[in-house]
């Protein structure tokens, strides 16, 4: 889906959050409201498969068909159930340790959500993740 | 719509006679409206001689804080209005969490930093957070959005039937990113910009000046004209000059603007603010 698809005006915290996950290692993700991928880094863009510059937003149906996330036996975990759900839900932030789908396997994963609420409301959250050290796989 | 600027220094007051020409108050600009009243753009110094100017002509007078700034209310205690048993005053700033307006406006409106508390001020003074969609004044269409500078800072854009001014005196769009190649949603301000009859924005520092200050909220020259660009603004005006900068210094940082602009085959005019410049915007 192309950027254009996009609302005309992000908000600045989504801006902001943008400027500063685009310059660090860590793999980071960026959604809106609805839960669309509105943005992510290239440490992410590793796991997704593919750049935003290339690709673009991805909605939350697309990414949930692809990456899932899923639990140890494969099962997809429900959308109300993430930690980023939680997130946009509560205005809080959030982790939980999953698997998500990558080059046709799953990686175990912790994520952290963080919450975008500004002086104009929720706008959307910012979610950190890295795959789980070998040492510590459940 | 008729703009004039009553302050376009950033930081603090310069007075003197090296800052004459381009004026030494810092942030303030007013726009006049049908019934000959005023919407004032930020508080800084140059706000005391438009409430001098002011006297007697309107009751109510509405104050928009971009952001509480020194630079942007220190002239709020010198504001004529405020001390006018007849007049009422509605000052507006960006929401921020914690504190309300006027609490966050009285930390500076109190002992020990002023003689006066605030709620001792004669007039009716109210103060209110923007509203996050448009909303009128006066006959004018008023729009706020945070923009890209240090704490809760808005950008205006004011719209009547002669055109649109959009106010951006405090503003990093740059930081972090390649204005140049971004996507307009992406761009701090843009929205609000886009397609403007008057861009005021902020163009604190000459290039070579921007680096030790990256991150401070402002914008270099190059940034500055690119933002102006992207944003295709008909007339833009550069602000917030820093102190530090003269007369003569603001006239070569004016001659370079003026060069590259016209180099870069842009539309639209463009020029340096000037304390006392009137503009009238016509439909």
């Amino acid at each position: 889906m192309d950027e254009v698809d996009q609302p005309e005006e992000q908000p600045l915290e989504l801006i902001l959050a943008r400027n500063l996950i685009s310059i660090i290692s860590l793999a980071a993700v960026l959604v809106d409201t609805e839960g669309a991928l509105v943005y992510y880094n290239e440490a992410a863009a590793e796991a997704i498969g593919s750049r935003f510059e290339e690709r673009g937003r991805i909605s939350r149906a697309e990414w949930s068909a692809e990456l899932g996330p899923f639990d140890a036996e494969g099962r997809p975990i429900p959308y109300e159930q993430l930690p980023l759900t939680n997130a946009l839900r509560d205005g809080r932030p959030a982790s939980g340790r999953f698997f998500m789908g990558v080059e046709g396997g799953l990686l175990e994963i912790v994520a952290s959500a963080l919450p975008l609420v500004g002086p104009n409301g929720n706008n959307g959250a910012m979610v950190v993740f890295w795959p789980v050290p070998a040492d510590q796989e459940g | 719509m008729r703009v004039k600027l009553w302050g376009v220094r950033g930081s603090i007051p310069v007075p003197g006679p090296g800052a004459a020409g381009f004026g030494g108050n810092t942030s303030c600009v007013g726009i006049s409206t049908d019934d000959g009243c005023e919407l004032i753009l930020d508080a800084g110094t140059g706000i005391r001689e438009l409430g001098v100017a002011l006297a007697g002509r309107c009751r109510h007078v509405h104050v928009l804080l971009t952001h509480l700034h020194f630079d942007h209310i220190q002239g709020l205690m010198f504001f004529a209005p405020l001390f006018d048993p007849a007049a009422e005053v509605t000052v507006w700033g960006p929401p921020a969490a914690g504190r309300a307006l006027r609490e966050r406006l009285a930390r500076f409106i109190s002992n020990p930093l002023c003689p006066v508390e605030i709620r001792e001020l004669p007039a009716r003074v109210h103060f209110k957070d923007t509203p996050s969609s448009p909303w009128r004044l006066d006959g004018l269409e008023i729009k706020a959005s945070l923009v890209a500078h240090r704490g809760p800072t808005l950008g205006y854009r004011v719209t009547d039937e002669t055109g649109s001014l959009c106010y951006l005196p405090d503003h990093e769009p740059g930081l972090g990113q390649d204005l140049a190649t971004a996507t307009p949603g992406w761009i701090s301000g843009h929205a609000l910009a886009s397609g403007a009859s008057l861009l005021i924005h902020d163009c604190q520092y000459a290039d070579a000046e921007y680096g030790p200050h990256r991150g401070w909220g402002h914008s270099r020259l190059s940034d500055a004209l690119v933002f102006a660009k992207r944003a295709d603004a008909a007339r833009t005006v550069l602000f917030h000059h820093a102190p530090e900068h003269d007369d003569v210094r603001l006239d070569e940082i004016a001659s370079e603007a003026a060069s590259r602009w016209a180099d870069g085959g842009n539309g639209g005019a463009i020029e340096m603010a000037r304390e006392g410049r009137v503009i009238e915007l016509h439909a």
